[in-house]
């Protein structure tokens, strides 16, 4: 009972961080052009090299054809904005000075504060970055240009809209975790900056996880990365089952959940012996 | 049943040293010691409702370690504090949303966004009517002359304009309890004592109780009848401001920073 009477206020305090945040980061509109520049420069890189194995290619039997594979690219490069290789820089300056201290003295799950701020900041950041370079991607010539999406199966747009919005909550709920696990600990980035850099292996990034060897493909489907891009990028370029998106957004969904839960039992356990630092 | 009540609090920290010299030096890569740090040691005190209490030490005394204590922020390894009926750090949440803090080195708007939208902002945190909430605002921007200040990022205002609108945002939910730590740290003399004439006129006019730890005895002597000494995690003194001073001035016309010094050599509280 009393935890239905708090659960309005406390979606709405979240709304409200969410939308300071995202106006925020909007703002840095050179920050942004810059992160597009970026994302086409890999997108076209990345083009030329599959470009070139798939033409020389002896056997050409991969699961992807090449116009697939450019979408694939592009869509990655849009979709990259939610994904972050860091802890939000804000929060991680909290943890190390002691900021904490200020952000528990609101009436607020410190989780959640933090989960809307960081999904604010990245939904701000995505949408500049994601805007310019899908407009450069289907302006590309041909050879280069983003596709349309598979047009056999059209509820599979729909699902592929859906699945973005899960990646989201997806990027965001690991982000967390590590978050919570980095709380309390003074020695430095190295094991997070590890666990991120697994996690952006095996999502797809470096290589389209079909691409990878066959045996491995159940593995890599149910693992929770493949969730961050590579399965809403499969529903696009219809490389999945009509039935596989439904699946795969249960995935992602069910690892969105874990992570949460796991973030918040951590961060739980952490709070209790926290020591804010400075005085 | 007071307002604030604390029962024998007690919290230590754990310090990693290094020891020092060329060898010990790469020895304590691989051993280090800890030492045990008693930061409060059975502390004690009460406040009733509407009072306005100065909490003073030298530095490393463990006053802030209270104030988090208090505000909910730390977990005590032993004691009992009981704030208007809550254990601050069990219902954290719902205790933090009827304190109000300000610390005077940290700051809690939002540093890139108008001062305004900080406010919307903990009116949505603290769930404030809307129409309260104007009132409210309108109240606290008058008397702390925060009109101009409004529309500013908080990145753009001078120390001075931002610890006045850190004032306002932790009274924007009318608490019943304000902390201060340090408020008027860094602060030039007219600021400092518009703070002061706004804080003495809050108290009378709503009530709330205020726990002021500062080291401007200055503050202390504009505000609190009642000042609270400690020093090396123990509660030395708590008791009237006036006794205190009487008690400890060796002679007429002395400054109330020369008496406090005397106090803390006559206590042995020296930095360590």
């Amino acid at each position: 009972m009393r935890r239905s009477l708090k659960f309005r206020p406390l979606l709405k305090a979240c709304f409200s961080l969410f939308r300071i945040e995202t106006a925020e980061s909007l703002q840095y509109r050179a920050a942004a052009i810059a992160g597009a520049s970026i994302g086409i420069f890999w997108g076209l890189i990345e083009i030329t090299v599959y470009t070139v194995f798939f033409l020389f290619a002896d056997r050409n039997e991969a699961a992807l054809s090449l116009p697939q594979v450019v979408s694939y690219c592009w869509l990655h490069q849009c979709l990259f904005g939610f994904f972050s290789m860091n802890i939000d820089s804000e929060i991680l300056a909290k943890i190390n000075n002691g900021d904490v201290g200020v952000e528990l003295c609101r009436p607020l799950d410190l989780y959640f504060h933090w989960f809307s701020k960081t999904a604010g900041k990245r939904i701000g950041r995505f949408w500049w970055r994601g805007i310019i370079t899908a407009a450069v991607a289907l302006l590309m010539p041909a050879g280069y240009r983003l596709g349309a999406p598979d047009s056999s199966w059209v509820p599979g747009f729909c699902l592929f809209l859906i699945s973005i919005g899960a990646a989201f909550l997806l990027c965001t709920s690991f982000g967390m975790l590590i978050t919570a696990i980095r709380m309390g600990i003074t020695w430095g980035e190295g094991p997070a900056n590890m666990l991120f850099l697994l996690s952006l292996v095996l999502s797809g990034a470096y290589l389209p996880l079909q691409l990878w060897p066959d045996a491995w493909q159940g593995f890599l489907f149910f693992q929770p990365f493949a969730g961050n891009f590579d399965l809403p990028i499969r529903m696009y370029v219809g490389s999945l089952s009509p039935g596989g998106g439904a699946a795969a957004i249960g995935i992602q969904l069910t690892w969105t959940a874990v992570f949460i839960a796991s973030g918040r039992v951590i961060m739980k356990r952490k709070l209790r012996n926290i020591i804010v630092q400075g005085g | 049943m007071p307002q604030i009540q604390l029962t024998g609090i007690q919290k230590r920290f754990t310090v990693y040293e290094r020891p020092e010299g060329k060898w010990p030096l790469l020895r304590g890569a691989f051993i280090r010691h800890a030492r045990q740090v008693q930061a409060l040691d059975s502390v004690s005190f009460s406040v009733e409702e509407g009072e306005m209490v100065g909490y003073i030490g030298p530095n490393g005394a463990g006053k802030s370690t209270t104030v988090k204590i208090m505000s909910g922020i730390l977990t005590p390894d032993a004691g009992k504090c009981v704030i208007m009926g809550r254990v601050p750090w069990r219902q954290r949440v719902d205790h933090v949303s009827r304190i109000g803090v300000v610390f005077g080195q940290r700051s809690q708007l939002w540093w890139d966004v108008p001062v305004n939208d900080s406010f919307d902002l903990l009116r949505d945190i603290y769930d404030i009517r809307p129409a309260s909430y104007a009132v409210r605002r309108d109240e606290l921007c008058a008397a702390l002359d925060l009109g101009g200040l409004l529309k500013t990022p908080a990145r753009q205002l001078s120390l001075g304009q931002r610890m006045r609108c850190e004032l306002a945002a932790a009274l924007l939910h009318s608490p019943r309890i304000l902390f201060l730590d340090e408020p008027t740290i860094g602060l030039d003399s007219v600021s400092k004592l518009a703070l002061r004439a706004f804080l003495k006129e809050e108290n009378q006019k709503s009530g709330v109780t205020v726990l002021l730890t500062t080291h401007d005895m200055d503050d202390i002597q504009a505000l609190c009848r009642r000042v609270m000494v400690i020093g090396r995690g123990r509660l030395l003194y708590d008791g009237g401001l006036a006794v205190m001073l009487e008690c400890y001035a060796a002679r007429e016309g002395q400054d109330i920073d020369e008496i406090i010094a005397e106090m803390y050599r006559d206590m042995e509280l020296g930095e360590e």
